[in-house]
């Protein structure tokens, strides 16, 4: 249940200037770490500042979901939206620029199948990336470099509530109790739109998914010309309850400004940022590869390769999806 | 797994399982063959530290680690020397001293640590406490001796009940037997119909057959504690302090959802488009109010005989999705 999740305690912020914090020290806190190192090459100018991180996450977190869109076989809803949440909380608290997002989002929504209970092996994972067999071995193995990592950034909470369930709940209720509405199911694929869209918004870390959930149902409701006001005030048990009543239209009027502000990233922008963001990971390369080193130490022929193939395995193996 | 074995001839515990290994003074293995071989004069060094050795002070190995039999040998002789026991002492303390410093030379001793100073240690305190020493072991042998004879008592104790209850069942056997017998007799020369007399057997046999099980419950319970446990001690017995607790008081659980109450799982199928019917008992609803009234339950995918069988219902699933729905849904009001 989401009211004593590890969800509810630490990973829902009170505002957007919370989670925007957050970022710009994880970005901060990058940069200082990077200049610590005093390497020809690395200065103030090739950093890339919070505002371009945003929009080079949102160009990977699109490309997470059309990697789960098409996944074979078919990938349940929540795994797709427990793999968007990993992705989302994992770069609150580190910077694009320290770990690469190509990789961060395949580990996640490798994790995620596992979490979520939904089977599949990682040689099936891999085959749904579109490339040759040698460069999927390496992807798994950057997956399961990186599987650990990002369980404890995420701070070993792994169970996400996401709002789709709420919303069947939402539907199941609606049928039951609030006869007012002839067809409920009418409702259902707005719904869904507008859940789907909320995933790639910050609303999974500010709300709690009921009440994404009741905000789907009564967006879609407000679309199709109803009002489900009363469905509130009798079903809810609001009648008598003015303040809560105000803070839920309130949350949910928040929730909508979020997913309508949504825009996709302009291609020329993400493209000059990620020259950017190859050549930030080029420079800091040595330290993160010392890292890998440490891990495989006993078998040189591991610690070559991925010397190589880190060049070698770019995003646009990635585009053929 | 099991790799005891001998170091000289790499025989294992597994390969021969009737291995003997015999160790020494000295904690070193062997096994019972290159005993033999290498002490055919009754004395030679030890292979592995080269400490003189003798035959005949070869014991068979009890323990898998060998230091351990060699710190059981050292003990029994030390304890022979330093036999004092805690009514030699003024007070606990010295006697807890006493203690420990027979525990530090036993160490000294198993762990090679000052083996000299330890040994000239034991030999002055053997030579100042002579006279106890003798006293001690006088005293131990005596008491020794006295809990044979105990142990040889009861056991004489034991053979001789074991001997009566044969007695008794081969003596009850042969009661059986012998009404049986008169009653064949009876039947051979009696005018009497054969059912009376068969009768009046049945009767003589319930009365053997009691008087058997008085036997059997009238003899008499052990009087003497077979654990060899002296006669004149007693345990205590004195009752265990009555303590007072205050009793557990159920307090219902209270969650805290942050929404709306949620219907109870068994009430999913009592609350329905015209409210809630949990209070009406289940008979009252006439099948035609049950047909009118959509329940939660019917929004939801029946369970299959398949998923019953497994404990799923469809009303944990709803009820599941309500619950979600419902949680978390108003917002904090802070």
């Amino acid at each position: 249940m989401y009211h004593n999740s590890s969800q509810k305690k630490y990973w829902t912020f009170e505002n957007e200037a919370a989670l925007e914090k957050l970022r710009q020290e994880a970005n901060q806190k990058f940069r200082s770490k990077a200049l610590s190192i005093r390497k020809p090459g690395i200065n103030d100018s090739i950093f890339l500042d919070p505002r371009e991180e945003k929009v080079l996450f949102k160009h990977y977190e699109k490309r997470l979901l059309d990697l789960c869109s098409i996944f074979k076989p078919a990938m349940p809803k929540s795994v797709v939206g427990t793999a968007c949440m990993y992705f989302r909380r994992f770069y609150l608290n580190n910077s694009l620029m320290e770990y690469h997002p190509r990789t961060i989002m395949l580990t996640c929504a490798y994790l995620s199948c596992k979490v979520d209970e939904f089977n599949v092996s990682s040689t099936q994972f891999v085959g749904n990336l579109q490339e040759n067999p040698a460069a999927q071995e390496r992807a798994l193995e950057q997956i399961l470099e990186y599987e650990l990592l990002l369980i404890q950034q995420l701070n070993f909470h792994l169970v996400v509530h996401n709002p789709y369930r709420p919303m069947e709940g939402f539907l199941i209720d609606l049928k039951t109790r609030y006869p007012l509405l002839e067809n409920p199911e009418v409702l259902r694929k707005n719904a869904e739109d507008f859940l789907n869209r909320a995933a790639m918004t910050d609303a999974g870390l500010l709300f709690s998914p009921s009440q994404i959930a009741l905000t789907a149902v009564l967006n879609s409701a407000a679309r199709t010309g109803l009002n489900m006001e009363t469905y509130l005030t009798e079903c809810m048990g609001l009648k008598d309850n003015k303040e809560t009543l105000s803070k839920m239209y309130d949350a949910m009027r928040r929730i909508t400004i979020l997913i309508k502000e949504y825009e996709l990233p302009r291609t020329d922008e993400v493209n000059i940022y990620k020259q950017k963001l190859e050549r930030i990971h080029a420079e800091c390369a040595p330290n993160t590869n010392l890292k890998r080193k440490h891990g495989y130490e006993d078998d040189d022929h591991v610690v070559k390769k991925p010397l190589i193939t880190e060049e070698e395995w770019t995003d646009e193996d990635l585009d053929a999806l | 797994m099991d790799d005891q074995g001998c170091p000289r001839c790499k025989t294992t515990k597994y390969r021969n399982p009737s291995l003997k290994l015999m160790v020494n003074v000295c904690g070193h293995t062997l096994c019972e063959n290159c005993v033999e071989m290498l002490f055919v004069r009754g004395s030679g060094n030890c292979v592995q530290c080269d400490t003189p050795l003798r035959k005949s002070n070869f014991r068979l190995q009890l323990f898998e680690d060998p230091a351990i039999d060699k710190e059981v040998e050292i003990r029994k002789k030390v304890l022979k020397i330093y036999n004092k026991r805690d009514f030699d002492f003024p007070s606990l303390r010295e006697y807890n001293d006493y203690l420990e410093q027979v525990e530090e030379i036993v160490y000294n001793l198993t762990n090679n640590v000052d083996v000299e100073s330890t040994k000239q240690m034991m030999e002055h305190y053997q030579r100042e406490n002579r006279d106890i020493i003798q006293r001690n072991k006088a005293k131990l042998t005596r008491e020794q001796e006295e809990l044979e004879e105990l142990l040889l008592l009861e056991q004489q104790d034991s053979q001789q009940r074991r001997l009566e209850t044969l007695q008794e069942e081969k003596r009850q056997l042969q009661a059986k037997r012998k009404s049986k017998q008169a009653l064949l007799d009876e039947l051979e020369n009696s005018q009497l119909p054969a059912s009376i007399l068969l009768a009046q057997h049945k009767d003589r046999a319930a009365q053997l057959e009691t008087q058997i099980e008085k036997q059997k419950q009238s003899v008499k319970p052990a009087t003497i504690f077979s654990t060899g446990i002296l006669k004149g001690q007693t345990v205590s017995l004195a009752p265990v302090a009555h303590i007072e607790e205050v009793l557990y008081k159920y307090q219902p659980l209270h969650i805290e959802t942050f929404g709306p109450p949620v219907p109870g799982l068994e009430q999913l199928d009592r609350i329905g488009c015209r409210g809630d019917f949990s209070a009406v008992s289940r008979e009252t609803l006439t099948p035609i109010i049950q047909e009118v009234i959509t329940w939660y339950l019917n929004h939801v995918r029946t369970a299959t005989p398949q998923d019953l069988a497994g404990g799923y219902t469809s009303g944990l699933a709803c009820h599941r999705a309500l619950q979600d729905a419902f949680s978390g849904l108003f917002p904090s009001l802070i």
